[in-house]
């Protein structure tokens, strides 16, 4: 246990040449003293510098864009930047490139400078990319995967061409990791079958094992997804400090990289209105300023440094702004968090995955209103 | 007839496709635009509690979900009942953080996803060919055009081009929009933030500040690439000027002014800054028969409508009224900053009227014993006949999945112009009357993109006033009576950034959602046929286009249709709000849907 924390300290440790932020650099000069650290922040950098190109081919399935767009939101450095730094070409993305598809009398013109599905076909030959999927992957109706088309070809199908030659598969957001929003409980979830790359909900398998294709695959969920975590995970591929032999090490056991998604801790721990329910300020309406445990708020139960990191330039969070945490980086995200308002402890679902962390934090609750009500009582008398 | 198709259209939030049949000239006789995807949001709210939906359905679009998120909010406030009560504070926290991301996704708009067209290779070969005897002139706007707007990885005749300069300014000023809105909506896409009543933050000098710093960094954006003068003095000269004349005067003495000290190079050094750029050479009238220019991008020739009375430009309104608590949820005309209005075809103007909107299903795969309805009454139920689904179907058929909204029976053009129209700015209605004046379409690419631009320096104008709208001192939330929610129906009403959002709601006994209805701009600006054979905005703007644009001067290229790509890009589709759960096999069907 000792050893895997290590190496995940490890892996972050050589991330500097994205300026990694303080906390991050305290934990690994920590983990390494001083001396040890700066020795390996030299080499890192220096090979990072010579580092050969990365293609990167980046899909949109059933998604909302919200992830590339929280990519775009990457600071320190910018997504360019990143991109520059880490000498990766961007080689396909809907949102971005100059490409579409294009089509006269329904063959296929011009060239892969212009025309997208030509591009496509032609990466997709060469492989050796790293392969980002941003949505979710329908396999409905009647697994024909037709209720995504694109140019012609089911979604599903263009993810199988890409997949199979891809040296690395990053599933970025909730919606590409287990399904997300798209898997909302309704009555046309079977219909269309949604699926993540590797899981779907809190069941491993997704869209890869119904393609039959046996690679591992990352998930950065989140609503979006943050982007440092996509970032930094995608330096830490380029920089060989994941070992796609032994990915398993580094991830938890829902494909997520354990430096970002702490399985031994949760947002709860760190929410800057912890103060407030550890001294029993539970609000129980809005814009009070106090914990929203009253208020549904479910990051007892959420696996991620959100509240360290925070959002847009580290200036806020979802629990700063007085908004519950949806829990949104669970493969359990939404049906397990709605209704997001209602305390959790009222709602009859459990998280699947942190059934230990709701024990303990409904008996820490239950002990700290006792505290504050022996307090008050004490008070009073 | 060549049918030339663009399938998937990228650069648009999500997927979509149009097609059209080209002659032998390379004029465009005939187009259809396909709504291939849709997701069943709707459905999914169908049983939840109401409140849930303003977080909820922000997952509809990463791009504008604070839009789909205060239009619910609106819908939940007017469900609640306290849509009279929403105290002033949270209405400007509302304000703010909808002006911060539609400015937002205005820049990625101009700049990530409309922009790249004006490096397409088709432009080079028009400005530099020596046939076209355009000398120096043609040159340096090239060079100004691939080195402003090239896209990230792009690539001429296998040699890399690095990405334009305004481009990578663009993708930090975009950023920093949704930093300034952070503070107060907790983080950004997906705010955490609305609920019914107000907000959930409550933000001290220390979130007003941090917005501020941000707010200063992003004019400078505007001050080094956007706009080549001062931002009051522009407002004061367009958005306040004191006639459309007066403020169509002032830019077109602004940028002859720029030409006559320019000696040909159309450089930021010499005031062309982006809107400068695009002003000039984005239109014959304005660059070449107004300014006496050599060449021009011609873009006031794409996307026209050809018949004004089959098309008209509709605003819902947004920007709640400042200075007081509550709002109507159906805002009065003049009301609010962006205010709600009908502008016909011929530019006349009427208020807006809710009870008008029908959809029709006519050229939609969707079954039912009328063709429209109102969204309150909408029925979705898919046809049952597989064979009938087929995206290649012709004006006789059905070929889409979205349906046709119309007011009072007509298509209409939805987003920024619309909204410029509707407020009636100086600067945008008086190019449109310029233009008819000289028996052109009011409407077209190059005044779709500006309006655009002039959306964004007036909310660029307006940020601080909402900002410093907010009192730290004063509430931020009122109190909902849940009861007020069990078998009622509420409307919300609000403005995107690509066009007028409604998101209508039904609850049952229990007070859970038992219908919830949404018609997004895409689906009025895309939108098939009607059952009288009116094609939507897009299908009439591409008829009579020249397929390769600047009418077609060096001939027909049906290979790179960039006609094609800018009318479809310049209504800044969102079908990512389109929903991606295609009843292909008519199998299993589920019985009702919804297109969002």
């Amino acid at each position: 246990m000792a050893s895997e924390k290590l190496n995940v300290i490890d892996n972050l440790q050589n991330l500097d040449v994205l300026q990694m932020d303080r906390r991050t650099f305290m934990k690994a000069v920590a983990a390494l003293g001083a001396s040890g650290f700066v020795a390996r922040y030299g080499t890192s950098l220096a090979k990072a510098m010579e580092f050969s190109k990365t293609k990167v081919v980046w899909l949109h399935g059933a998604e909302c864009t919200g992830c590339s767009i929280s990519a775009l939101n990457a600071y320190n450095p910018e997504f360019a930047d990143a991109l520059e730094k880490l000498n990766i070409s961007l080689e396909y993305h809907e949102t971005i490139l100059a490409q579409q598809g294009l089509f006269v009398d329904g063959k296929l013109v011009n060239t892969s400078e212009l025309n997208g599905e030509i591009l496509l076909d032609e990466l997709a030959n060469e492989g050796g990319y790293i392969l980002v999927v941003e949505g979710s992957i329908p396999n409905g109706p009647d697994n024909t995967g037709k209720a995504c088309i694109l140019g012609g070809h089911p979604f599903k199908d263009i993810v199988e061409k890409t997949a199979r030659k891809a040296d690395a598969i990053v599933a970025i957001g909730t919606c590409a990791s287990y399904g997300g929003i798209t898997t909302t409980n309704c009555d046309t979830k079977e219909y269309c079958d949604f699926q993540g790359m590797s899981f779907t909900e809190t069941t491993p398998g997704g869209i890869l094992k119904i393609l039959g294709i046996d690679k591992p695959c990352i998930n950065i969920p989140g609503c979006p997804a943050h982007p440092d975590w996509f970032f930094l995970t995608v330096a830490a591929l380029i920089l060989g400090k994941l070992d796609l032999n032994n990915i398993g090490a580094a991830l938890d056991q829902y494909g997520r990289p354990k430096p970002f998604y702490p399985p031994e801790s949760t947002i709860h721990d760190n929410c800057p209105r912890r103060g407030y329910y550890d001294r029993g300020i539970l609000d129980k309406e809005i814009a009070q300023g106090g914990c929203l445990w009253k208020l549904g708020c479910k990051a007892p139960y959420a696996h991620s440094d959100c509240a360290l990191r925070k959002w847009n330039n580290g200036l806020s969070l979802c629990m700063q702004a007085g908004g519950p945490c949806l829990a949104c980086v669970e493969p359990t995200f939404p049906n397990a968090s709605m209704p997001f308002f209602e305390e959790s402890e009222k709602t009859e679902i459990l998280f699947g995955a942190n059934i230990g962390h709701v024990a303990l934090f409904a008996i820490g609750v239950a002990v700290v209103a006792a505290g504050v009500h022996a307090v008050r009582r004490m008070k009073k008398e | 007839m060549v049918k030339v198709t663009v399938d998937p259209l990228t650069r648009i939030e999500g997927h979509t496709r149009i097609t059209a049949e080209v002659d032998s000239n390379g004029t465009i006789q005939y187009a259809q635009s396909g709504g291939l995807l849709f997701r069943g949001f709707e459905r999914m709210l169908q049983g939840k509690d109401p409140r849930d939906s303003a977080l909820f359905v922000q997952r509809i679009c990463g791009v504008c979900p604070i839009s789909h998120g205060l239009t619910s909010v609106n819908a939940l406030d007017h469900l609640y009942g306290v849509a009279e009560s929403v105290p002033q504070n949270a209405l400007a926290v509302r304000n703010f953080i909808q002006a911060a991301n539609m400015v937002a996704s205005h820049a990625t708009h101009i700049y990530v996803l409309w922009g790249p067209d004006l490096s397409n290779p088709r432009y080079r070969d028009v400005l530099t060919a020596p046939e076209m005897g355009l000398g120096e002139v043609g040159k340096n706007v090239w060079s100004e055009m691939v080195g402003r707007f090239t896209p990230l990885s792009y690539k001429m005749d296998g040699k890399a081009i690095p990405p334009g300069v305004s481009y990578m300014n663009a993708l930090t000023a975009k950023r920093r929009c949704q930093e300034a809105l952070a503070p107060f909506a907790g983080k950004m896409p997906h705010v955490a933030i609305l609920y019914p009543g107000g907000v959930t933050c409550n933000p001290g000098l220390g979130e007003i500040t941090k917005a501020a710093a941000t707010y200063l960094k992003i004019l400078d954006f505007v001050k080094d690439h956007v706009l080549g003068v001062d931002l009051d003095v522009w407002i004061e000269n367009t958005m306040k000027a004191k006639s459309p004349d007066a403020a169509v005067n002032f830019v077109v003495e602004h940028l002859s002014g720029l030409i006559s000290k320019a000696d040909g190079k159309f450089t930021k050094e010499n005031g062309f800054k982006d809107v400068e750029f695009f002003a000039t050479f984005g239109s014959e009238l304005v660059g070449e028969r107004l300014l006496g220019l050599p060449v021009s991008l011609r873009l006031d020739k794409l996307g026209n409508y050809n018949d004004p009375s089959k098309i008209q430009f509709l605003s819902y309104g947004a920007y709640y009224k400042r200075g007081q608590d509550g709002y109507t949820p159906e805002s009065a005309d003049w009301e609010r900053f962006v205010t709600s209005a009908i502008t016909k075809g011929d530019l006349s103007r009427e208020p807006f009227d809710s009870s008008k909107i029908t959809e029709s299903i006519a050229c939609a795969f969707y079954t039912d014993d009328v063709q429209s309805r109102h969204p309150y009454n909408g029925t979705t139920v898919p046809v049952a006949d597989h064979n009938l689904i087929n995206f290649e179907g012709d004006v006789t058929s059905k070929y889409s999945w979205m349906k046709a909204p119309r007011y009072n029976g007509i298509p209409a053009e939805v987003g920024p112009l619309a909204r410029m129209l509707a407020a009636q700015d100086p600067l945008i209605m008086g190019l449109a009357k310029t233009f008819q004046t000289y028996g052109m379409s009011p409407a077209s690419v190059y005044m779709r993109v500006l309006g655009r631009m002039q959306e964004v320096a007036r909310l660029a104008y307006m940020l601080p006033e909402w900002l410093f709208d907010i009192d730290p001192e004063k509430p931020f939330a009122t109190s909902i009576d849940f009861n007020a929610a069990k078998d009622a129906q509420a409307i919300g009403l609000w403005e995107a950034p690509r066009g007028a959002l409604g998101h209508w709601i039904t609850t049952d006994s229990k007070g859970k959602v038992s219908n919830y209805q949404a018609i997004v701009p895409t689906t009025w600006n895309l939108s098939p046929r009607d059952e009288n054979g009116i094609p939507g905005p897009a299908e009439q703007g591409l008829v009579g286009n020249a397929i390769s644009g600047i009418d077609n001067v060096l001939g027909a290229d049906n290979t790179n249709p960039i006609s094609i790509m800018h009318v479809g890009r310049s209504y800044d589709p969102c079908v990512a709000c389109a929903i991606h759960t295609v009843d292909i096999t008519g199998k299993n069907a589920p019985r009702e849907y919804r297109l969002l």
